[in-house]
């Protein structure tokens, strides 16, 4: 028996007890490999997952270095089974190849005969090459260059793409870093995704995403194309840009409902490209609007299906992908694998807040009573319904206008998912409120206003959850969700872990009405709070208001 | 022999020795009964058989080698090297050597390959003999095959074995706990169904290979055994010996599963495959075993154990090299010995005996067969057991090892096992809180033993999930009662429950309003009357039920019938007497002496006959008492040797079965 901090069981997740002398070098050996699940207080769980393996091998990590890394931080024998899976897992990596080649263009080549034949043998292979070549590679239209490397992944022998990229239309983009300067975890983010070519970069909300794709474009100096999700985050790229860059405002160009502008620099939302008209999409052209050096996708986990497919098409270019978590609620992690890249830097949340760079937080979840006639209403009503009834009970109001007045003078955030409460909040808090149907331009005057400091307080709907830099939020209160979304409360969560000034901790607020769907949807999204580490306190209603008195 | 002389007297001297041989004038001897005593298949391995009947000499076998032609020559010596047995095909067996088209005829017409039943042939003993020039065998058999090793860490080795040994306890203990709360049923062959076997692999989180063995070693180790469930089906129960088992430290366990797999003669590593017929094995079947399995099992150890410490098999060539030496020690077993072998090696590393390819101390004291010292010597190497968890804030809780089975079983009624393997996670859940409660747990207790087995501080959201799931439990009451009884007076209620004389009512007070009775109604109304009380019936929906008694009244009897109707009836009874009598006369007039037998044939006839011409014939028919009658009958239709014909004095149409039928004559 061996004293070491981690569990290997049998179901492939691994166990890394924290507070053991030996747990950061542990953490280090492993991570490359293993996809950090939970943390919690005591004991982290990593999974061993085909993708994970695999993003190791692109990395250059190889099946020995993981059985290795296993036996070494092992408490208990690990079961050898699992060893033989993970080089098994690992030596399927890179058995094939997708490469150029002087007469063919693309090639796809094995030195594991067997195993190309058994893929070129597949039906959905078989419509994407072309001529055999010899007997070990086979012709490859540049065209099917994203569909084939999904369709490999999907049979489980993902290629690694060695075709290279083009180096598109050259641009110069420098940072300006007069003042302030990249954060380390930064500089090798951008750094390891420049190396490995193509893939995600994955970093906490609030981390400074937006800087990796700066340092990227600088290592590129190229013309770029950035997806966001909407037209704010748009402008607040825009910004960014602006001031952390040699570029100018004229060189940055939008692409989105309202302008559509093509620069050397162009950022486009989701929306507009997925936009349909009579079946096709009509500002697909963007895509080849410029020979762009490198595409950036903001919050890959919300990329939407047809950009997918889109993205099969650009695989000549260098794609980065930003995100805060490689989950995806749809399950489709594989086709951000295959087709934008493999994950080229990861770092937990929390060492990035022990490093000061994201503040802190302090987690509540307030627990009301609904009233008795209310109660009476939820249990008689529909289930469809419910949801909606245990969230906008009037106990809530109560709650909220305690809470800011607890917080009076800290920026704080109201939000929720159903407009009739917002607006009913926002009159009695007499508040700004910011929803679906609320104008692009009221909207960011809005929000610079509140980051300016002119309004302390500031109701939103989930307009609000994506991309929107709100740095000086210190309190966030959440009266509703969407159903218990892990992914949303990530969000939430992070519009508030943006450094503060002063090292003060933020608060987020929870407000659940105790025994419905409301407090179980709850448990779902707190869950993952929890299990990042964000230890929660549960609250009554009853003893806040003592609290505040 | 092929083999080094001053070895062979060696050999030869040893078994002199040991008085196994002797030396007799003729030469030397081997003990009568010592032939018997050697299992296996005699004459595979020696080369002086077949024995035949009437051998060549030396010389003639070696005149006509000396004749054959080279593509027979080389026949022969494959034959030779390839076990000494062929098949032919098309070769003639009778020929004269000068008739000969073929090698294989050459060679049969001299006698050099013998035919035997179908197209096979052999190689009699004496011309093998004479091909090898005079040598037992093609390989010599006096070098001992080397067992391909390569080196690895001793500690490396105990290591990995006394993880597999810990595993396969573990999974042995989790798939008798299952099957002895769903256990699987038995097929009617014995076996254990395909399906069930896939389960038990998805449960154990293992290939269904070796998912069969750790039910096969269950059974061998006597943990499980056939047995009816309450509804009769046969089924595969853990036996009372598994409560003992689960008893045992973890090493002792391992001994025991050790111990029945060693002795055992079943053949796990068969399962899946497909025997002769085509049909595939089942786990548990009771053919599934064979003579030879404990001879492997102990060989391949046995062997394995001449490997030195910080030496183990090499990966890949190790097993088929040991396969070769005990092939070479067991010369006389069957081909399937090597395969059981190879089997030992698999099943010996899935149960921890060996470990990465080596024996470890515990192995190596198996293969001495000192189960209890070998137990002693793995325990060191297994996880110690944990008597504390870390409870976390996501409601998990993890057991950094195999914890104590006190704190292990009372953390199974409260929490659902997550994850499985050296370390345990648990997940506390409403379900799972609810279920501790259910079996008698209060908020309190649950608290006091999450503290009490918590190294850290029990997380506040764990705490508000117990206390939330304490209120909302037992919020709703269910109980048996045979009446309620409701009233607005609490007092009166109060005074009638507290009433002596009511106790053997079996009332019961459930708020200052309402109270229930366990007597029923009809009991319960009377007494309360003579306590007293006036109570009012409520129906099922709420409403009263006036309580008057009934009106007993008894059905006014049915007046005389109109005297018309009586009339009409009379007058039809007697038309239907009349309409029998006449019938009658009729039959007696028509009636010859007797009605003569017709054939089938002829009474067919006659009955179409009667059909066609729609006249009245007169039947001898055998009612269903056997007697014979006489019908009078309208024939009307004949099929499915049935006829259906108008009676006379029925005055109906009957159906008549026509085999029955004895004659038919004119009316």
């Amino acid at each position: 028996m061996n004293d070491g901090p981690l569990i290997v069981q049998s179901d492939k997740t691994l166990l890394l007890e924290v507070d053991h002398p030996s747990a950061p070098d542990a953490r280090k050996a492993i991570a490359p490999f293993a996809e950090l699940e939970r943390s919690p207080e005591h004991i982290h769980t990593y999974r061993l997952t085909p993708l994970g393996l695999w993003n190791a091998r692109a990395a250059g990590h190889d099946a020995e270095q993981v059985v290795d890394a296993l036996l070494t931080w092992s408490r208990y024998a690990v079961p050898h089974a699992l060893l033989v899976d993970v080089a098994e897992t690992m030596g399927r990596y890179g058995r094939l190849r997708l490469e150029k080649h002087p007469v063919h263009g693309l090639v796809l080549s094995s030195t594991d005969r067997p195993v190309l034949e058994e893929v070129l043998r597949a039906k959905k292979i078989a419509g994407m090459v072309g001529a055999r070549l010899d007997d070990d590679s086979v012709a490859v239209h540049p065209s099917e260059r994203g569909n084939l490397k999904q369709a490999l992944l999907k049979l489980g022998w993902p290629a690694e793409d060695f075709a290279g990229y083009v180096d598109g239309e050259a641009h110069a983009i420098d940072l300006a870093e007069d003042e302030w300067t990249l954060r380390p975890y930064q500089r090798e983010a951008a750094q390891s995704f420049w190396d490995g070519g193509s893939g995600v970069v994955v970093l906490p909300c609030g981390a400074g995403k937006t800087l990796v794709g700066a340092a990227s474009m600088a290592h590129a100096q190229a013309t770029t194309l950035i997806l966001v999700t909407n037209t704010v985050s748009a402008r607040q790229w825009k910004d960014e840009l602006v001031a952390r860059t040699s570029l100018t405002a004229d060189e940055i160009g939008e692409y989105s409902g309202a302008v559509k502008e093509i620069r050397p620099v162009t950022i486009a939302t989701y929306q507009v490209l997925t936009t349909k008209r009579k079946g096709v999409y009509p500002h697909l052209e963007l895509l080849d609007a410029r020979d762009w050096g490198l595409i950036v996708y903001d919050e890959v986990h919300l990329l939407p299906a047809p950009i997918f497919r889109m993205t099969a098409d650009l695989q000549a270019r260098r794609r980065l992908g930003l995100t805060a978590t490689l989950v995806r609620e749809d399950g489709r992690e594989g086709e951000v694998f295959s087709l934008i890249g493999p994950k080229r830097y990861d770092a937990p949340w929390k060492d990035i807040e022990a490093q000061g760079y994201i503040a802190p937080a302090d987690c509540v979840e307030v627990r009301v009573t609904l009233p008795d006639g209310e109660r009476l209403a939820y249990a008689t009503s529909d289930p469809d319904t419910r949801y909606r009834l245990a969230s906008c009970t009037h106990a809530k109001i109560d709650v909220v206008r305690d809470l800011v007045r607890q917080h009076a003078g800290q920026p704080t955030l109201v939000i929720g998912q159903y407009i009739d409460q917002l607006d009913e909040i926002a009159a009695m808090l007499d508040a700004p409120v910011i929803k679906g149907e609320t104008p692009v331009k009221e909207r960011q005057r809005l929000f610079n206003a509140f980051r300016a400091g002119e309004i302390g307080l500031l109701v939103v709907s989930k307009v609000a959850n994506f991309s929107i830099d709100l740095p000086s939020a210190e309190v966030a209160i959440q009266v509703s969700g969407s159903f218990g979304s892990r992914q949303e409360e990530a969000q939430r969560l992070g519009r508030l872990l943006r450094p503060k000034t002063e090292g003060r901790s933020a608060h987020f607020y929870t407000i659940v009405s105790r025994d419905t769907v409301d407090a179980d949807f709850a448990q779902n999204r707190q869950r993952f709070l929890a299990e990042q580490g964000y230890a929660y306190r549960i609250i009554d209603a009853g003893d806040l208001t003592a609290e505040s008195s | 022999m092929h083999a080094d002389p001053t070895r062979t007297a060696a050999a030869l001297q040893r078994l002199l020795d040991l008085a196994l041989a002797w030396e007799t004038p003729g030469g030397v001897r081997a003990l009568s009964g010592v032939a018997d005593a050697m299992r296996g298949v005699p004459g595979v391995a020696s080369g002086l058989r077949p024995v035949s009947p009437e051998p060549l000499t030396d010389d003639e076998v070696r005149a006509r080698l000396a004749e054959l032609s080279p593509a027979a020559a080389a026949l022969l010596r494959h034959v030779d090297e390839h076990g000494g047995e062929g098949t032919t095909g098309a070769a003639r067996r009778t020929v004269s050597p000068r008739d000969a088209r073929s090698p294989a005829e050459e060679l049969l017409s001299r006698r050099l390959l013998v035919p035997r039943e179908g197209s096979s042939v052999v190689l009699p003993g004496e011309v093998g003999l004479a091909l090898r020039g005079g040598r037992t065998t093609v390989e010599p058999v006096d070098d001992v095959p080397a067992l391909a090793t390569s080196s690895r860490d001793a500690s490396l080795v105990a290591r990995s074995a006394a993880g597999a040994a810990f595993d396969v306890v573990r999974r042995v203990e989790l798939l008798l706990d299952h099957w002895g709360v769903a256990p699987p049923s038995v097929l009617r062959s014995g076996g254990l169904a395909v399906r069930d076997l896939k389960a038990v692999a998805r449960e154990l989180h293992v290939e269904e290979a070796e998912a069969a063995l750790v039910v096969e070693v269950a059974l061998s180790a006597g943990l499980i055994a056939e047995a009816a469930v309450a509804d009769g089906t046969p089924s595969w129960l853990p036996t009372d010996e598994f409560d003992v088992w689960s008893g045992l430290p973890t090493s002792g366990r391992w001994a025991r599963l050790v111990a029945g797999w060693l002795a055992s003669s079943r053949v796990p590593s068969l399962v899946g495959s497909r025997d002769a017929a085509g049909k595939s094995w089942n786990a548990l079947a009771p053919e599934l075993s064979s003579g030879l399995a404990e001879e492997a099992r102990r060989l391949a150890l046995h062997v394995l154990s001449e490997v030195p410490e910080g030496e183990v098999l090499a990966a890949g060539t190790g097993t088929a090299s040991l396969v070769g030496r005990v092939a070479w020690l067991r010369p006389r077993r069957p081909t399937i010995f090597g395969e059981l072998v190879d089997a030992a090696l698999t099943e010996a590393a899935v149960l921890g005996v060996t470990g990465a390819g080596g024996l470890p101390p515990s192995g190596r004291l198996v293969a001495e067969g000192d189960l209890g010292a070998a137990a002693a010597a793995l325990d060191p190497h297994l996880p110690r057991p944990v008597d504390h968890v870390l409870l976390q804030a996501d409601l998990t809780a993890v057991a950094p090892g195999p914890l104590e089975t006190e704190v292990a079983r009372r953390l199974h009624l409260l929490a659902d096992v997550e994850s499985r393997g050296g370390a345990t996670v648990y997940r506390f859940t409403p379900g799972s809180l609810r279920r501790g409660f259910d079996a008698g747990w209060s908020a309190l207790e649950v608290r006091d033993f999450l503290t009490s087995v918590s190294q850290t501080p029990v997380p506040q959201p764990l705490e508000f999930l117990v206390d939330d799931v304490a209120r909302t439990f037992g919020s709703v009451r269910v109980g048996h009662a045979e009446a309620f009884l409701r009233a607005d007076d609490e007092a009166a209620l109060a005074a009638l429950v507290h009433d002596p004389r009511a106790r053997t009512l079996g009332l019961r007070l459930l708020a200052p309003t309402v109270a229930i009775a366990t007597s029923p109604l009809d009991v319960l109304l009377p007494r309360l009357r003579e306590l007293g009380a006036a109570p009012v019936v409520e129906a099922a929906d709420g409403t009263v039920r006036v309580s008057r008694p009934d009106l007993l009244r008894a059905r006014t009897r049915r007046g005389r019938r109109p005297a018309g109707a009586v009339a009409a009836r009379q007058v039809a009874q007697v038309q239907a007497v009349a309409t029998a009598i006449r019938a009658g006369d009729r039959a007696e007039s028509s009636r010859p002496a007797t009605l003569a037998t017709t054939t089938p044939s002829g009474a067919l006839a006659a009955l179409r006959e009667a059909i066609e011409a729609g006249s009245t014939v007169v039947i001898g028919y055998v009612d269903n008492h056997g007697a014979t009658g006489e019908r009078v009958v309208d024939p009307r239709r004949l099929d499915g040797g049935r006829l259906s014909a108008y009676d006379h004095r029925a005055d109906d149409v009957r159906d008549f079965a026509v085999h029955r039928i004895t004659g038919v004559r004119p009316a």
